[in-house]
């Protein structure tokens, strides 16, 4: 039933998107809506272990996208041959619930087993640094970080679909102030402030669903839009070193970044947060 | 004829429904201007070759009813040499096999190709004859001008595609994903000698690629080595007008560059125009201060708060440059100079200009064979206390512009502006200041050999800045000092 009144309000918003063509002001954000409410409707209406693996494909979409506009070089492609591969790893630890390695596979095994691929791709030093920062990076963000919310779905898929869209109402803010285009205290305060009640009130009313507490409910609503705007502003500065401008954006060219550094911290601290409060394995 | 039909149709049912999917997942295909190839009847696509799976991105552009009518030229030596890639290459893609580097054969080399025109099928053709190195357009192999030249009416569509050559190098046997791009142009129909032709045929696909290039190739890294901007300063005693003819100045240098105004408020301009920028942090904070020490109520408890204030005001140059990347920074008044015009203010103005030449350049951390045991320090506790702290790395301005004004002036002035008066603005301390200026500016001149511009304050607005803009344009020819 939910399901089918979230898929007809985003039936609804591709429809204004459609009517309003080039005016419509938040470029490709309902695509990756479409991808994340997919993967809640796969877990929630058929099995966890196939919605999980629709986070899993939608993070080898992004690292794929990152990878084509980051400079690397021919002995890199071992090392990104195995960032791809973790991918799979990654999302199967968090099939199986074995949260110890889920937490440090990429961190410890992936992080170390890179640079040595890297030494082992060719005889070239220069850019070592570079392309051991570049892959590493790809890894943490569309990997690791998009494993969280998958983890936090295995919990309870509410609570990722609260994730999401608290994530969603500070980015949509945010996006409609950059239009106005007035960078400044005002602006930067705005985007926390205005989006704050709105997730504070989205966490508490959907605590029973969540199961979370409202206490905490009502913190990580007030947390969201602080840790999105952090993961904001990281991300517009890699997305401008990538030579992603406003006008160049599109497929193959940022789009899905764009679209999903405000995630860079939020979700793995609204995990942990969640995970150490609520005593979860 | 009906097993001929079959393998057309599994042929055609193998790309739409395997290698299709494939080339999506490894390549996610971004193509545009494809509509420069429907309703096309018959053509010849040329594009550049930069790796194996080239010929599967074209494939994937054509209808499906052109799969089975569409052949790519291929080099019957080369793939020779693999007998199972060359039966799927043969099945998949039926090419038109050509013989690299066997010019002695009796027949026409290009007779396959002519007999597939002629029967109304399309062809796909890599100029450049092999895979070239990546993102680099090699020159056109002589053959295409000589086929065009035959087939006037065909139309050629060039096709540049970025990507491939990252998914599957030359040199590399495993493909990984990455994006490609493919950007099809207009389809070109050409006449005249075949070296025309070739000649015509490669400027519309380097045309194509240099479109493409900027936009699609993946960002090099190259970082930019920092060069503060200049700084030059203005100085005067309150009421002098040194706030007015430094924003004017700020406009007029930004002409061709942005100029920043590092003043009460911190502003940004740019071709005459004033240019909101991001705030930043210690800006906000020296406004604080600065608010506070404009309520003091005596000199002594001015004195920390504007000291702070000058320190910050300083820090900001630094600031300013690595934020906002000026060309020129005026300065509203220069920390540096001001700390050593006040210093005689608060009560030592029998300090010579030798010793206050000395206390300029510790502030200017250079501090070259001066003790810490020197007189200087007695005389001026507070840089003591500044060495101490190493804050002595204050910017000394490339040039300066001193507006003099006599005392009386300058209260006269001050009094109309109707604001609370400031505990250092009585005609007594102001004459003090403005002498202490004066005093400073002719050490700077002389010591630091940084020039030095005093203007009579009394004379109208226009002339000042006028004479200003002058004088300190000059700090944008030179070139810059390390």
């Amino acid at each position: 039933m939910v399901v089918v009144v979230i898929a007809l309000g985003l039936s609804v918003v591709q429809g204004v998107r459609y009517v309003l063509g080039r005016r419509w002001p938040f470029g490709s954000y309902i695509g990756i809506m479409w991808a994340f409410f997919v993967a809640f409707a796969t877990a929630e209406l058929w099995s966890f272990r196939a919605g999980n693996w629709v986070f899993g494909f939608i993070s080898f979409l992004a690292l794929r996208e990152y990878f084509s506009m980051v400079e690397i070089r021919l002995q890199d492609r071992p090392a990104i041959l195995a960032a791809y591969a973790s991918i799979p790893f990654m999302f199967h630890f968090v099939t199986v619930g074995w949260y110890g390695m889920f937490i440090i596979s990429i961190p410890v095994y992936s992080f170390l087993a890179i640079p040595l691929l890297i030494t082992l791709g060719g005889r070239e030093k220069e850019g070592t640094v570079f392309s051991i920062g570049a892959i590493d990076f790809g890894l943490f963000l569309f990997v690791y970080c998009m494993g969280h919310i998958s983890y936090l779905m295995s919990y309870s898929t509410w609570m990722a679909v609260m994730l999401i869209l608290n994530v969603a109402v500070c980015d949509i803010v945010s996006r409609l102030l950059q239009e106005q285009g007035k960078p400044g205290w005002a602006a930067l305060a705005l985007s926390y402030f205005l989006p704050l009640p709105v997730t504070i009130l989205f966490a508490v009313v959907l605590s029973p669903w969540t199961t979370i507490p409202w206490r905490h409910s009502a913190a990580l609503g007030a947390m969201i839009p602080l840790l999105a705007l952090m993961g904001r502003r990281t991300g517009s500065y890699v997305e401008a070193d990538l030579g992603v401008a406003e006008e160049t954006v599109g497929p193959g060219r940022g789009q899905i970044l764009d679209n999903l550094k405000s995630l860079l911290l939020v979700a793995p601290i609204v995990f942990h947060y969640i995970r150490y409060f609520l005593d979860l394995p | 004829m009906k097993a001929g039909r079959l393998v057309t149709m599994s042929q055609a049912f193998i790309h739409v429904a395997v290698l299709r999917p494939l080339v999506r997942l490894f390549c996610g295909v971004h193509v545009t201007g494809a509509a420069h190839l429907q309703r096309l009847q018959r053509f010849i696509i040329i594009a550049n070759h930069n790796s194996h799976l080239d010929v599967f991105l074209l494939f994937s552009l054509l209808s499906v009813r052109d799969i089975a009518l569409t052949h790519p030229v291929a080099d019957e030596t080369y793939f020779e040499r693999f007998p199972i890639v060359f039966a799927l290459v043969r099945f998949l893609f039926q090419p038109v096999w050509i013989r690299r580097g066997h010019p002695d054969r009796k027949d026409d080399p290009l007779h396959g190709l002519k007999d597939l025109l002629d029967r109304g099928h399309n062809l796909v053709v890599f100029p450049e004859g092999t895979r070239g190195r990546p993102g680099e357009l090699q020159t056109f192999k002589s053959g295409l001008g000589r086929l065009v030249s035959e087939y006037p009416g065909v139309p050629i569509v060039p096709v540049f595609l970025s990507g491939p050559e990252r998914v599957l190098p030359k040199s590399s046997a495993i493909p990984l994903p990455f994006w490609s791009h493919v950007l099809v142009g207009p389809p070109q129909v050409c006449a005249g000698s075949p070296r025309d032709i070739t000649q015509h045929l490669q400027d519309a696909l380097h045309e194509l690629a240099k479109s493409g290039v900027k936009r699609l190739r993946p960002r090099q890294r190259r970082l930019q080595s920092y060069q503060p901007a200049p700084a030059v300063a203005i100085l005067g005693i309150d009421g002098s007008g040194k706030s007015t003819v430094s924003r004017r100045m700020a406009e007029r240098l930004s002409m061709g560059g942005g100029a920043c105004l590092v003043s009460d408020r911190l502003e940004f301009y740019e071709n005459g125009e004033p240019k909101p920028l991001q705030p930043l942090v210690l800006d906000a904070a020296r406004g604080l201060v600065s608010r506070y020490a404009k309520r003091a109520r005596s000199l002594a408890h001015y004195k920390i708060p504007k000291l702070t204030e000058l320190l910050l005001r300083d820090r900001m140059l630094a600031e300013v440059n690595r934020w906002y990347a000026p060309r020129i920074i005026v300065q509203d008044g220069s920390p540096l100079l001001n700390m050593a015009a006040w210093a005689t203010l608060y009560g030592r103005e029998d300090l010579s200009e030798d010793r206050l030449a000395t206390a300029v350049g510790i502030l200017a951390g250079q501090r070259h064979g001066i003790a810490r045991s020197d007189p200087i320090f007695e005389e001026l506790p507070e840089l003591r206390h500044l060495d101490q702290l190493g804050l002595t790395h204050l910017v000394l301005p490339r040039r300066l512009v001193l507006l003099d004004l006599p005392a009386t002036a300058a209260c006269a002035r001050i009094a109309t502006r109707g604001e609370a008066l400031q505990p250092h603005e009585t005609e007594e301390k102001l004459k003090r200041l403005r002498d202490a200026y004066l005093k400073v500016v002719r050490i700077i001149d002389q010591h630091w050999r940084v020039p030095v511009l005093v203007l009579d304050a009394t004379q109208p607005l226009d002339g000042l800045i006028v004479e200003a803009v002058r004088f300190l344009n000059v700090v944008l020819e030179e070139p810059s000092k390390t």
